[in-house]
């Protein structure tokens, strides 16, 4: 019960920023220099439709007229953000930008949790293990290699990749999602095709968070093996396998918090990563819809990106409390 | 204090000696190990760099038709771009808006960051319920796509503008430490005494508590600036925002897109040289980090 009260507490919270970064883009549009809305009411007035007409083609795009006072647009704005209406595209004429920023997400969304699977465990595992070797060459040797690449910007991590393996040594391919001869499907080579193009991606993605994992977990492990518990455990002569599971568990914790800000950080980074290797994600669009002045389509993305920041964020959340017990008799 | 015997491994081993100036103990804590002294370097290399390296080059670089992306050589130590210039003058030209840009929005993160931290731990109630929620909402918003976005209406021309942009997307985590090093602060006995005499709320703050912040601060300015090279580096990259002068990100756009860096190697020297500079920059600072940590914690200097 309480748990659901969170629940409709922590949704409540989302919906509400979701509403702040709604306002925010709306404001962003209509102040912008030019004022977009009204200069594509301009340009269809030129084409030869007449004031009604072009007026109700920006309400279409838009979701609100032109000619109505700022209040009244933004009330307008809001109500169709309600029912899920986005506006129309301006570069995909007639499309609903609804349709085009779901069809966009699959691929992002995809990419950043195999990034941050990949990436959590990769950092997990190499943390333990700088951690029980500290003192030695290797412990050191992961620490390093943890705080260098927790320094590397993902799009020179992703640049860097690209270019060696796709320039240097032609291992993996480059540029597409999957290979251009294949049919979209449910079959078997497609879908490999696909897990073979999206290899760079994930580990761009996973080598650019690697570090902070690294870090986080070392630091963790360490600070638990000072613990009263292991030294118990040690003392009641249990096996070094199970004393370790005893540390891992209790260690892990700290991660989860991380585990949000990681996710933020990686969607963020889908608009480098998916811009290098040419996925038609989220973090594209939003480059493209600038590029075009699809100022509905840009809105529409980055809505969908917070949208997604904000809900895994809950989803951590909860999984923090699920995994941790402690946290939820207050 | 107990005399200390030093050992003789590679472990830095750093007395105190009483009465000696800040300059002179920071200087002996980076001698300690080579890595602390390339990093100073590094970073001092590039200050130099940023501050006086336009002024080694004419205004409009030279141009060389005979020798668009050319090899390394003796005449054009890192190659050449597309119209034959060299990269390396473009590679130290550019560096003063990046610098400059990046040292703004770590000013702007460190001053949003810590007043708003030390505003919410110290008066606490209302006022910090309601800063930590706008923390909260800063920390959650894509800060990519949003610079991204902002990019639309913000004229990114000037290194200041572009700072202020990037320092108030990113004091969120900077706030939330402050904040929770104030509320600990705050139940110290030093800060009822001063309270106890009558001081001033702004003094307490400012005077009594924030001195005990400095170090980790001065920490944060430091990473602070390489998050946000790499994120202009980032948005020049994209080509969201409109060239004005020349810079790294700018480079890579033009080594990536036009230059097709990634289909042949000819333009290779063109994306590799602002490439390298981000990763020498970022060693030197991971390097000179741990100097700093040591620097301005006692404890650890201490602790043989």
């Amino acid at each position: 019960m309480r748990e659901a009260i969170r629940l409709i507490k922590r949704l409540i919270g989302g919906a509400l920023m979701v509403l702040i970064v709604a306002t925010f883009t709306f404001f962003l549009v209509r102040l912008m220099p030019g004022n977009p809305v009204q200069a594509a009411y301009n340009t269809l007035i030129t084409r030869g439709m007449t004031p009604v007409q072009a007026a109700n083609e920006v309400r279409v795009m838009y979701g609100f007229m032109p000619h109505e006072s700022l209040w009244a647009q933004y009330v307008h704005y809001l109500n169709q953000l309600i029912h899920f209406n986005l506006g129309q595209s301006i570069s995909y004429e007639g499309v609903s930008v609804l349709h085009i920023v779901l069809s966009a997400a699959p691929w992002t969304i995809t990419l950043v949790l195999s990034g941050v699977v990949a990436s959590f465990l990769l950092g997990v595992t190499a943390g333990v293990v700088a951690a029980m070797k500290r003192s030695s060459g290797m412990g050191s040797v992961l620490t390093v290699s943890g705080s260098l690449l927790h320094g590397i910007p993902q799009f020179v991590m992703a640049l860097l990749l690209a270019f060696v393996f796709t320039t240097l040594w032609p291992i993996f391919p480059f540029g597409a999602p999957y290979g251009g001869a294949l049919t979209p499907g449910f079959n078997l080579p497609f879908i490999g095709s696909l897990a073979f193009h999206a290899v760079l991606p994930v580990v761009a993605y996973a080598l650019s968070s690697y570090g902070g994992w690294l870090l986080t977990m070392k630091s963790s492990v360490v600070s638990v093996m000072g613990d009263d518990f292991v030294l118990a455990a040690e003392l009641r002569g249990l096996k070094p396998s199970i004393r370790f599971g005893y540390i891992a568990r209790n260690a892990i914790l700290p991660l989860f918090t991380i585990f949000a800000l990681s996710l933020g950080f990686m969607f963020g980074g889908s608009v480098f990563i998916e811009n290098i290797f040419d996925y038609n994600g989220l973090g594209n669009l939003l480059l493209t819809s600038i590029n075009n002045r699809d100022y509905p389509l840009m809105t529409g993305a980055f809505l969908l990106i917070t949208i997604a920041v904000i809900l895994s964020n809950i989803v951590a959340d909860f999984l923090y409390t699920a995994v941790d017990p402690r946290i939820r008799r207050p | 204090m107990t005399a200390r015997t030093p050992k003789n491994n590679a472990a830095p081993q750093i007395p105190p000696i009483h009465g000696e100036s800040f300059l002179r103990m920071s200087w002996r804590v980076i001698k300690a190990k080579p890595t602390r002294v390339i990093g100073l370097v590094i970073i001092v290399v590039f200050a130099l760099m940023g501050i006086f390296g336009p002024l080694l080059y004419p205004h409009n670089l030279p141009i060389n038709p005979n020798a668009i992306y050319a090899p390394p050589s003796l005449r054009y130590p890192l190659g050449t771009d597309f119209e034959g210039t060299s990269n390396l003058a473009l590679v130290i030209t550019g560096a003063r808006y990046v610098l400059f840009a990046a040292l703004m929005a770590a000013l702007f993160t460190v001053v949003f960051g810590t007043g708003i931290g030390l505003l919410s731990g110290y008066l606490i109630g209302t006022t910090d319920t309601v800063l930590m929620r706008i923390t909260d909402f800063i920390l959650t918003i894509p800060g990519f796509p949003l610079l991204v976005v902002l990019s639309t209406v913000w004229n990114f021309g000037q290194p200041v503008a572009m700072g202020f942009v990037l320092g108030i997307t990113g004091w969120g985590g900077l706030a939330r430490a402050v904040r929770s090093q104030t509320l600990s602060l705050r139940e110290r006995g030093f800060i009822e005494a001063a309270r106890g005499l009558g001081l001033p709320g702004w003094h307490i703050v400012f005077f009594e508590i924030l001195p005990n912040m400095g170090p980790y601060i001065a920490m944060n300015l430091l990473v602070s600036i390489t998050g946000a090279i790499y994120a202009e580096v980032g948005l020049f990259y994209l080509g969201v925002v409109p060239f004005h002068v020349n810079n790294w990100g700018v480079m890579l756009n033009l080594a990536v897109f036009t230059g097709g860096a990634m289909e042949s190697a000819k333009a290779l020297p063109y994306l590799l040289s602002p490439l390298v500079a981000i990763l020498l920059l970022t060693l030197g600072v991971v390097l000179f980090l741990d100097a700093l940590d040591e620097i301005f914690n006692p404890r650890l200097r201490e602790a043989a």
